[in-house]
């Protein structure tokens, strides 16, 4: 278990906010060594969503420790025009270079990829934007939760006929950030059997895009504009969230077979529906699914969630419980999953983070604590980057380190 | 139909084996998965069952709604630059040419639960026992050895277990009995699952590159899916119940502005609330006096008044057409677009310069069009060298020029059903 994949790799990784400090975050933890660049004066807004005790800080936000793990911390002001130099020499000496500044900002930092490319030859370089690098509205500002609705994703995210929705978990970012990973890796890997770097241009609409198949080969095919289906499925019925006993519990059902569907109702209770006209094949309730989901809300309400669950589990239906972040936090499945990790950071202390979302044999994540501000900056610029104390004492003065 | 190109592709050289899904449930993760590594190079072989073949043939949407497994358009999305092969797994037979195809296999993708594999003799144990330089990914709802693990889960159960679903639609909650939590679009959970891992099972080839040993990969649906909430784990683990994101973590209903607003011919999403943002939210809106009241001063003061800001901006994006307010904030650098439909998203300027959607002429099913690379690639650019298989279309490749089976082999395992 002792070897990790990327021992040996670095990382210089000018990203923010959620996409790329996730992406890093993987390659942090399996060995590479990320050099997380910053900035007090222009500070990753994540740092200031939530705190941590109720306090908010720079060093506190329990969401950006729930990302930003496994990985050193420098400060350093890109927008000075000495900060340039100490960029380079972390590039020089880097495999792979993130960002995700608005388009042209690292060409007005003196960090475009012909300029990293003159330092290092083969350095991969990601860029992640919500529309990529070129096109008529490349130079957009934009969230992850902005950025979808360009992509199609709010339109179709809905309850039925209804208005368009913002999606939770901040979607689509870490999705993106995942994305990231398998691409930065494709071009790690060709570089290893080729010499060369490349660069690579994310497009965070286009990856979600990617992932919108139904709805756009519907439209490919049929010119047909799909709209909101809720929780609906084309091909499933019931297939939905339903009200149990008390307030906001409510239970998730997906019924795949005629033979699932006599089981959901035998459980309900109500075996009559099944061979009610209505309902009798998968072309009658999709047909009538407004009274059939009406039917089922009305005996799921007097189930307890997770008894109805468990019963219907039984007979081999796929049910579960609707949980928010809290209820997940009290599954026993979920903490006994590996994804958690209690990590003690400078500030914060003892805290629980989610760590990797995939489970390895012959890997042990390496998980440290998300780095205080410029936590390392001192013994990168020295250890890794040869300046001697004089010149990072005159850098500081000089507002080039904060 | 192999299309030539100079260009190089990243992962040529790279042999994935996709197995189906054979659930009554089914779950595409692994279609998508070998779809990421099939579209920059990878030798994918996808193993259908024979006659019905893979789950998505027979999922929407068909051209007329006329279902015809060989132009669905799921499946000539997710099966792009894949090689097709039919293996009964339920027949000896079968399994025995699976194992001989896993011999020269890097990447294996599994989509079954494990009860279903250990019937078979396919778990991760004896697959990584046998082959020990193979990377064994799993791709199951919940994951190999969770308690859950006989559980049926799928995209809708998972998404809702995940925190996701009661997190949707955010800030948009005002009938909470009457809108329950919400699944995103399409089947994010199976697409998620598939991508993280693609990515894991990289991760696992780059251990393998300099230790020689496989490994198994476990990803699941409802874990994929947990980490797109990370942020709201972050904050059950540091901030107190009461502080502003506290509070959020623990309801559904409306607490501060949503992600998207009506117009006049549509809705936008917008975010107006940190100082930058809020400055050029009052250009674009021509300074009207409101704006400047003491309740909107501060980020918090926005924050606490959230309701007014929604309703003040609904009001003037009434008189405004999503395209203008899309182009006049972002001159102000706020965030904010349009809330495409997908003929919108098909027809955009945007995406038609950067050529994402792509043509491409199907032996089956004609000319299609399709989403393109999600990432470009300077050097060794997404491109689609064939379209999706014929259902056993590359039978013979396989049985008979890879692992040696003569033609009358071949004929017999048709005859028997198994390929």
């Amino acid at each position: 278990m002792g070897q990790l994949p990327f021992e040996g790799i670095r990382v210089a990784d000018f990203g923010w906010i959620f996409a790329i400090p996730h992406a890093t975050a993987w390659l942090g933890s399996l060995g590479a060594e990320v050099v997380r660049v910053e900035s007090t004066l222009a500070p990753d807004i994540v740092r200031f969503l939530g705190g941590t005790d109720g306090m908010v800080g720079i060093n506190r936000s329990g969401m950006y420790n729930s990302i930003n793990f496994s990985r050193r911390g420098i400060v350093l002001n890109l927008a000075h025009p000495e900060a340039r130099e100490v960029a380079l020499r972390l590039v020089a000496k880097s495999d792979i270079a993130t960002e995700n500044f608005t388009v042209g900002n690292m060409k007005k930092f003196g960090l475009s990829y012909d300029e990293l490319r003159a330092v290092k030859p083969d350095i991969i370089m990601l860029s992640g934007t919500p529309l990529g690098q070129t096109g008529p509205y490349a130079n957009t500002v934009g969230f992850g939760p902005t950025t979808q609705a360009f992509a199609g994703m709010c339109h179709l995210t809905g309850y039925p006929d209804s208005f368009p929705c913002g999606i939770g978990g901040t979607w689509p970012d870490f999705a993106v950030g995942v994305a990231m990973v398998f691409f930065m890796l494709a071009a790690l890997h060709y570089r290893d059997a080729s010499g060369e770097g490349q660069y690579l241009d994310l497009s965070m609409a286009e990856t979600v895009t990617a992932m919108l198949p139904e709805a756009m080969m519907d439209y490919f095919l049929n010119w047909r504009e799909q709209g909101p289906i809720g929780n609906r499925a084309e091909s499933m019925a019931p297939h939905g969230v339903f009200p149990s006993r008390g307030d906001d519990r409510w239970i998730a059902i997906a019924i795949a077979t005629e033979e699932e569907f006599g089981a959901l109702c035998e459980v309900l209770g109500v075996p009559v529906l099944a061979t009610d006209r209505r309902f009798t094949r998968l072309a009658q309730r999709l047909a009538n699914v407004e009274a059939l989901e009406a039917e089922i809300a009305a005996r799921t309400k007097t189930f307890d969630r997770d008894e109805l669950v468990a019963r219907l589990r039984e007979h081999g239906i796929a049910a579960g419980p609707v949980y928010g972040p809290v209820d997940l936090m009290q599954d026993s499945a979920f903490l006994a999953s590996g994804m958690l990790v209690e990590l003690e950071h400078g500030e914060s202390g003892r805290r629980i983070v989610p760590g990797l979302p995939a489970g390895f044999s012959a890997m042990k994540p390496d998980y440290r604590p998300a780095p205080t501000i410029g936590q390392d900056t001192d013994e990168v610029l020295s250890g890794l980057l040869g300046f001697s104390a004089d010149e990072i004492a005159m850098m500081r003065e000089k507002k080039i380190l904060m | 139909m192999e299309a030539q190109s100079e260009q190089p592709q990243a992962l040529k050289g790279i042999r994935i084996v996709e197995l189906p899904c054979l659930d009554r449930m089914p779950i595409l993760a692994a279609s998508m998965a070998a779809k990421a590594f099939a579209d920059l190079g990878a030798e994918v072989v996808k193993v259908e069952p024979p006659r019905v073949g893979a789950p998505e043939r027979h999922e929407g949407p068909f051209k007329a709604e006329i279902p015809d497994p060989e132009t669905g358009g799921l499946h000539l999305y997710l099966n792009t630059n894949k090689l097709g092969v039919t293996l009964d797994l339920r027949s000896k037979k079968g399994r025995e040419l699976l194992l001989r195809l896993l011999e020269s296999a890097d990447i294996v993708l599994n989509p079954n639960m494990p009860a279903l594999n250990d019937q078979l003799g396919l778990g991760w144990p004896i697959l990584t026992a046998r082959f020990p330089k193979l990377v064994v990914v799993s791709l199951t709802s919940f994951g190999t050895d969770s308690p859950y693990r006989d559980a049926r889960g799928g995209n809708l159960v998972t998404t809702h277990m995940s925190g996701v679903g009661y997190e949707t639609p955010i800030n948009q909650v005002t009938d909470p009995p009457n809108q329950p939590p919400l699944k995103p679009a399409g089947r994010q959970a199976d697409y998620l699952a598939g991508f993280t891992a693609a990515a894991a099972a990289m991760c696992a080839l780059f251990h393998r590159k300099r230790t020689g040993a496989g490994q198994h990969v476990d990803a699941s649906l409802w874990l994929a899916m947990v980490s797109m909430i990370r942020p709201s784990i972050g904050v059950y683990s540091h901030d107190t119940p009461d502080a502003p994101y506290g509070v959020r973590i623990r309801t559904r209903d409306k607490i501060g502005v949503p992600w998207v607003y009506p117009c006049q011919d549509g809705w936008v999403s917008f975010s107006p609330l940190t100082d930058k943002f809020w400055r050029g939210t009052k250009t674009i809106m021509g300074n009207p006096q409101w704006a400047e009241s003491e309740m909107f001063a501060t980020l918090t003061s926005r924050a606490a008044n959230h309701d007014a800001i929604e309703a003040l901006l609904i009001e003037w994006l009434s008189s405004q057409k999503k395209h203008d307010v899309f182009v006049k904030a972002q001159a102000e650098h706020v965030p904010c677009f349009p809330v495409n439909t997908p003929r919108e998203v098909a027809d955009n300027p945007h995406y038609k310069a950067r050529g994402f959607f792509v043509d491409h002429q199907h032996p089956v099913a004609g000319e299609v069009r399709m989403p393109g690379a999600p990432c470009k690639f300077s050097r060794t650019p997404w491109r689609i060298v064939r379209g999706a298989p014929r259902l056993g279309e590359h039978n013979r490749k396989i049985f008979v020029e890879r692992l040696g089976l003569s033609e009358s082999e071949l004929q017999a395992l048709q005859s028997d059903g198994v390929i």
